[in-house]
């Protein structure tokens, strides 16, 4: 097979005492959507804060393309093609949407013009065009979560981490945000998404990697993992089982 | 707007430097060359407290290095006075450099306490040193020549404030500063490194403002740490930015001049008074925080903002609520047929 897009290779990050990822591994083929689910405190944010270069992992290795990235500061992964958004959204509240989205052009867009052109681009495409003058702290929960997905775009990743796009969006929102996905993926995004609205998670991926307490505890297509005992135990406790 | 405020802009340094040739009072020159200085000091304070959000109360120490620098090179060297001017520039930079690592890992009140503490080490400095003359300051060789130190200085500043507008304004660097401003952590996903757009602005707010110290050591002649390297420049700067606008370019030029005026009407002609000024000074501070928050260009550029693309967004935003809203009384009086229906049967 070819060299995975991503690689983890007994990823582990501890905080004192504490063991938030536990000997991960898992990988990433090109073109694919990974859904990376687990029962709340399960590990995963940290795990995207371990790829995305905001943790330096305490042990174990991230491979990107074959190549090591740990410990890469995020702003060189951004550089090599990864594009991240956050669970708790990270807009640039005093400035206009399309200034969010300008200031992540100008990572592969450095003239301005060009940074302009692009930004509107990626505000067509997500739909944030007719509100690109507004202030991204007057958005809504719904427009703030698109503006998030806009600027990992802008940055034009290889590989993106979605964390809880979806959650909070009333039905219409989520079936747009997932036709989005689906249209990024077809453009030839890889994407490793976090998800609690199994809807989506089992619409849209290839492939699920389960948390539980910071270990990996599956891997597998949705049905292989709908139907896993320690899946459902992990969910709903052992009676369930 | 942004070339009407170039346009504008050249214009009013066009009117400046005419002023001479209608105003030959020593006096007048000498108020216009010290608020021409007040302009560079605040829009360089502006370009880390309201750009990139830290409030640097070591601003004025920068002014003293630059000063200081000029003045033992002319006075010890010999060098004539543009050449020390230039090596006070370079030493302001590796000044900015040496104290930007270390504070710049802070944040909010810390970095102010420790810029603060920084100027207050460098005045020391220069109280126990016997290269600056100690408390007793140093004295410059005079050039008694306003005019040259009126057109020395709105060069200088003219030539700063353009600088600025084309990074902060025009260029990405301005708006790459804004994100560190805003969410530093999210802007870091976004390709940008903080640390090294932080230095960058330290060492560019730094340098003019290095400079500025120079001119003015050479032009008032004198100068001693309780005039240069007391908090006094980076507070008045201060005041000037929040009052006039931060994070703008021209608010802190509009602060600048109002609040130089107010002060030298009160120096001036007021001088039984002086206590008053800094009383009413404080008044008018704690009324703009509150009541004008941008500060006044900030407020101005919001209400025009609010005719233009901010109107059309409270356009988009009211309708689209409208729609909604007829949705929810449809689906609200559906619902109200439907228990009636199922009542009456």
């Amino acid at each position: 097979m070819a060299t995975p897009l991503l690689e983890l290779k007994s990823v582990t990050k501890t905080f004192g005492g504490l063991t938030a990822n536990n000997q991960i591994s898992f990988k990433v083929q090109t073109g694919e959507i990974v859904g990376l689910i687990g029962p709340n405190g399960a590990g995963k944010t940290t795990l995207f804060n371990v790829i995305s270069g905001y943790y330096a992992p305490s042990y174990g290795q991230i491979l990107l393309n074959g190549k090591d990235i740990s410990s890469k500061p995020p702003y060189e992964l951004a550089g090599l093609g990864i594009g991240r958004t956050f669970q708790v959204v990270k807009p640039f509240p005093g400035l206009s949407v399309l200034e969010n989205v300008l200031i992540a052009s100008f990572l592969r867009y450095p003239k301005r013009s060009h940074a302009e052109k692009h930004a509107w681009d990626i505000l067509e495409l997500t739909g944030l065009a007719d509100r690109a003058k507004v202030s991204a702290a007057g958005l809504t929960l719904a427009g703030r979560k698109r503006l998030e997905i806009g600027k990992a775009l802008a940055l034009e990743p290889t590989f993106l981490l979605l964390d809880e796009v979806v959650a909070g969006l009333n039905p219409t929102e989520v079936d747009l945000t997932i036709e989005l996905i689906l249209k990024l993926r077809d453009q030839g995004v890889t994407i490793l998404i976090v998800e609690h609205i199994m809807r989506v998670i089992m619409r849209i991926c290839d492939r699920l990697v389960v948390l539980n307490f910071g270990e990996k505890i599956a891997e597998g297509t949705p049905e292989e993992i709908s139907n896993n005992p320690s899946v459902i135990e992990a969910y709903l406790g052992d009676s369930a089982a | 707007m942004r070339n009407k405020i170039i346009s504008w802009s050249i214009l009013a340094v066009i009117a400046m430097s005419v002023v001479p040739l209608f105003v030959s009072d020593t006096f007048v020159l000498r108020i216009l060359t010290e608020a021409i200085m007040w302009i560079g000091l605040a829009i360089a304070f502006d370009v880390l407290a309201g750009y990139t959000g830290y409030l640097n109360f070591g601003h004025g120490a920068f002014f003293g290095i630059g000063a200081y620098s000029t003045a033992i090179l002319m006075v010890q060297a010999n060098w004539p006075f543009v050449m020390a001017l230039f090596a006070g520039a370079v030493i302001t930079a590796l000044c900015a450099l040496a104290a930007g690592f270390p504070t710049l890992r802070l944040r909010g009140a810390y970095f102010a306490i420790a810029t603060w503490a920084l100027s207050l080490a460098i005045q020391q400095l220069a109280l126990i040193l016997t290269i600056t003359g100690g408390p007793d300051g140093m004295r410059l060789p005079a050039l008694l020549n306003p005019l040259y130190f009126f057109y020395f200085m709105l060069g200088a500043v003219t030539t700063t404030f353009f600088l600025f507008w084309f990074l902060l304004e025009h260029a990405p660097f301005g708006l790459k500063l804004k994100a560190i401003r805003e969410d530093e952590l999210g802007a870091q996903s976004l390709g940008l490194n903080p640390t090294r757009l932080k230095i960058q602005a330290f060492v560019l707010s730094a340098v003019p403002t290095g400079i500025l110290g120079g001119i003015y050591a050479y032009w008032i002649t004198f100068i001693d740490p309780a005039s240069t390297l007391s908090d006094l420049v980076s507070d008045q700067a201060l005041v000037m930015v929040v009052f006039g606008g931060m994070g703008t370019l021209i608010g802190p030029v509009i602060g600048a001049v109002l609040i130089f005026a107010f002060k030298t009407v009160f120096w001036a002609y007021l001088s039984d008074f002086q206590l008053l000024y800094l009383i009413i000074l404080g008044a008018v501070i704690a009324l703009c925080v509150v009541f004008l928050p941008n500060g006044l260009w900030g407020t101005i550029i919001t209400r025009n903002g609010g005719n233009g693309g901010m109107k059309k967004s409270r356009m988009i935003g009211p309708k689209r609520n409208q729609k909604n809203a007829d949705k929810t009384q449809k689906l609200a009086g559906a619902l109200k047929d439907c228990v009636q229906k199922e009542g009456g049967e």
